[in-house]
């Protein structure tokens, strides 16, 4: 058990910058998720913090030692791989039992202690198994016991649900949240989905370009974004972003029509950021503009209308019970109390 | 019906190539085995012996197994180190390797290389007077400067078996690449991530994983080294005396140089034997189901 320090980490390969002079503190017993899309250098930094990867400059520390010179082997640490990386030539037993037998465990120790991991993961029916003969969630289950079976300072899990079909990763998910809560071990989780950032994180770095954009909790990286691409990249469906200015404390979409109160100096552009949640549907004429519905859909849990003005498309959810057409005319109003506005050159936000 | 009877008009004349130089010969050999089959005495091809051929080979015959001895011996040999160098080589030329690109391109050279032409090329290498080899001694070692490679029996095996050695550990290498090439690095850092030193990553990880490329490596070498004929030919010949005989060059000798053809074949017949064994494993591994 330890904090992780990443000081001014660098990672380039000749001209190729995947990570860009990053510092970052996870706490100890933290559940830290970087989040990020494929490219923004996510993976590499757990990579860096593994040893599989040298940082270009810059320092890794696990607790209170300096890294960068540590093989993998000596870093005291237990990665997840994505593609799970079992052994498929040993058995289910034999899998999980391996960092015991490189690290010398006693022999005696060995059998009892694979049996309890894989008992938290429920494999126990499965040790005399190879690989080859498991399911994908089932494997994947192998790669978690094969961390669990040691308490290593820092578990390192690199998109550990993404070759899972959407129903597995739902459970497994669930179940990995459960785990980490039980074991208190320090982890870092790599993922480029964000409703698994969400739901299994203590803190989210959401990652673009090898830049950290915005570190903050669930909740802050949810309701405060910093800057366009944490607030674009967070949430489903998407977060709405609608062009337009703001004069005399009102913003003004395309076209000159008044949108919605807001409060903040005169801007001639800005892009008005809101959620799905945060528009509400009237009757026509009721609302705060008219707009013609581009779109009907139904999920069951709730209705999705994706609705349009001039070229401003916008998604707003409506009740489970709503139903329109394609091409109605419905009225919409924003909710001043949450609503983002964000410069469109450089994507800052301004404070509203 | 028209179809098949095209079927078997397409491959009927590669049929009668195969049998014509390989099933036809192949048979004849069988057949001359059991006969006196001298060269030099018109009819005698035609004479049945019976086995006699081949218990003259098991029982009256030193010079036979000798030539069965050096075989073993330059097979076993060959096949170790050609195995343990090229896999050494692969390590360090696979990707992520220490060595990489333009030395691989170098490498395949002595492959390209036709053997009778390396067992040539050797044999100037050591010769005494002028060969590189004994400048190179006298200048780094000057007692083994002017030493007769050649003409010494455990010498000039030796030397045999570097040359195999030296023309066959590229295109090993570059087979093995490809295998390492094909072992998942995942498994390989989940390893070292769970602690394991670089040796035990390839003893437990990368070996098992690496262990049918290297058992058809291995099977195909054996099939090769026990074959030899041409390299040998033209860098000892055989000699001196008998000490880099080995089987190909004995039956060649017996066959083509005394016209005991019968004999000659009775021996041939009898190398059949590993050598149906080694292909059949090869066969299995190569072929093999999953």
């Amino acid at each position: 058990m330890a904090e992780v320090r990443l000081k001014k980490l660098t990672k380039r390969w000749g001209d190729v910058v995947g990570v860009d002079n990053q510092s970052l503190q996870i706490k100890d017993k933290e559940f830290l998720v970087l989040l990020g899309p494929s490219g923004c250098g996510k993976t590499t930094t757990m990579r860096m913090i593994a040893g599989l990867e040298n940082p270009s400059s810059g320092e890794v520390w696990i607790g209170d030692r300096m890294v960068n010179d540590d093989l993998p082997k000596d870093r005291d640490v237990a990665m997840v791989f994505q593609n799970y990386g079992l052994y498929p030539h040993m058995t289910i037993f034999d899998n999980i039992a391996y960092p015991l037998k490189v690290r010398g465990t006693p022999k005696n120790e060995i059998a009892p202690r694979v049996k309890r991991a894989a008992e938290k993961v429920e494999l126990t029916p499965f040790l005399e198994r190879k690989p080859k003969a498991l399911s994908g969630g089932q494997r994947q289950r192998v790669a978690l016991a094969r961390a669990i079976v040691r308490t290593p300072k820092v578990f390192l899990m690199d998109e550990p649900l993404s070759n899972l079909d959407a129903k597995l990763r739902v459970t497994m998910r669930s179940e990995l949240k459960h785990l980490s809560k039980q074991l208190q071990v320090t982890t870092v989780y790599v993922t480029h989905d964000q409703i698994e950032a969400m739901t299994l994180a203590d803190r989210v770095a959401v990652m673009k370009h090898g830049v950290i954009q915005q570190l903050g909790t669930p909740d802050e990286i949810y309701n405060d974004p910093v800057n366009l691409f944490v607030a674009a990249f967070i949430g489903s469906p998407t977060m709405n972003l609608i062009t337009g200015s703001v004069s005399n404390g009102m913003f003004v979409t395309t076209g000159g029509k008044d949108l919605v109160q807001i409060r903040a100096p005169d801007q001639s552009a800005a892009v008005l950021g809101v959620r799905a949640d945060d528009i509400a549907i009237h009757d026509p004429g009721e609302g705060s503009i008219d707009v013609t519905i581009y779109a009907f859909e139904n999920t069951g849990d709730s209705s999705l209308l994706t609705v349009q003005w001039g070229k401003q498309r916008v998604i707003a959810r409506g009740d489970r019970h709503l139903r329109k057409d394609q091409d109605d005319i419905v009225g919409i109003t924003l909710n001043p109390n949450h609503l983002y506005l964000f410069e469109p050159q450089s994507g800052a936000r301004i404070k509203t | 019906m028209r179809d098949n009877t095209l079927k078997y008009l397409l491959v009927l004349p590669a049929v009668v190539v195969v049998f014509a130089t390989a099933i036809w010969p192949l048979m004849e050999s069988l057949r001359l085995s059991f006969t006196i089959g001298r060269l030099n005495r018109p009819g005698s091809l035609d004479q049945y012996l019976g086995w006699e051929n081949y218990t003259w080979a098991f029982f009256d015959e030193p010079a036979f197994w000798n030539a069965v001895w050096v075989t073993a011996v330059y097979t076993l040999l060959t096949v170790a180190l050609t195995t343990l160098l090229a896999m050494g080589l692969a390590m360090l030329l696979a990707p992520g390797g220490r060595l990489r690109s333009g030395v691989q391109t170098l490498l395949i050279l002595p492959f390209a290389m036709s053997p009778a032409l390396i067992g040539v090329s050797f044999r100037f290498m050591f010769n005494p007077e002028f060969g590189l080899f004994d400048a190179f001694f006298g200048l780094v070692l000057p007692p083994l400067a002017g030493i007769s490679w050649l003409a010494d029996p455990v010498l000039a095996f030796a030397v045999c078996v570097m040359a195999d050695i030296w023309g066959w550990v590229p295109f090993l290498t570059l087979v093995l690449i490809g295998g390492l090439a094909s072992v998942p690095r995942d498994t390989i850092e989940a390893a070292q991530v769970d602690g394991a030193s670089s040796w035990r990553v390839f003893r437990d990880v990368t070996l098992p994983q690496l262990a049918p490329v290297l058992a058809v490596v291995i099977i195909l070498k054996s099939i090769f080294s026990l074959k030899t004929f041409d390299q040998i030919f033209m860098l000892t010949n055989g000699g001196p005396g008998t000490a880099t005989q080995t089987l190909s060059h004995y039956i060649y000798f017996n066959g083509m140089k005394y016209g005991q053809i019968g004999y000659a074949a009775s021996v041939a017949w009898l190398m059949v034997i590993p050598m149906i064994f080694l292909t059949y494993a090869y066969a299995r591994y190569v072929f093999r189901k999953n």
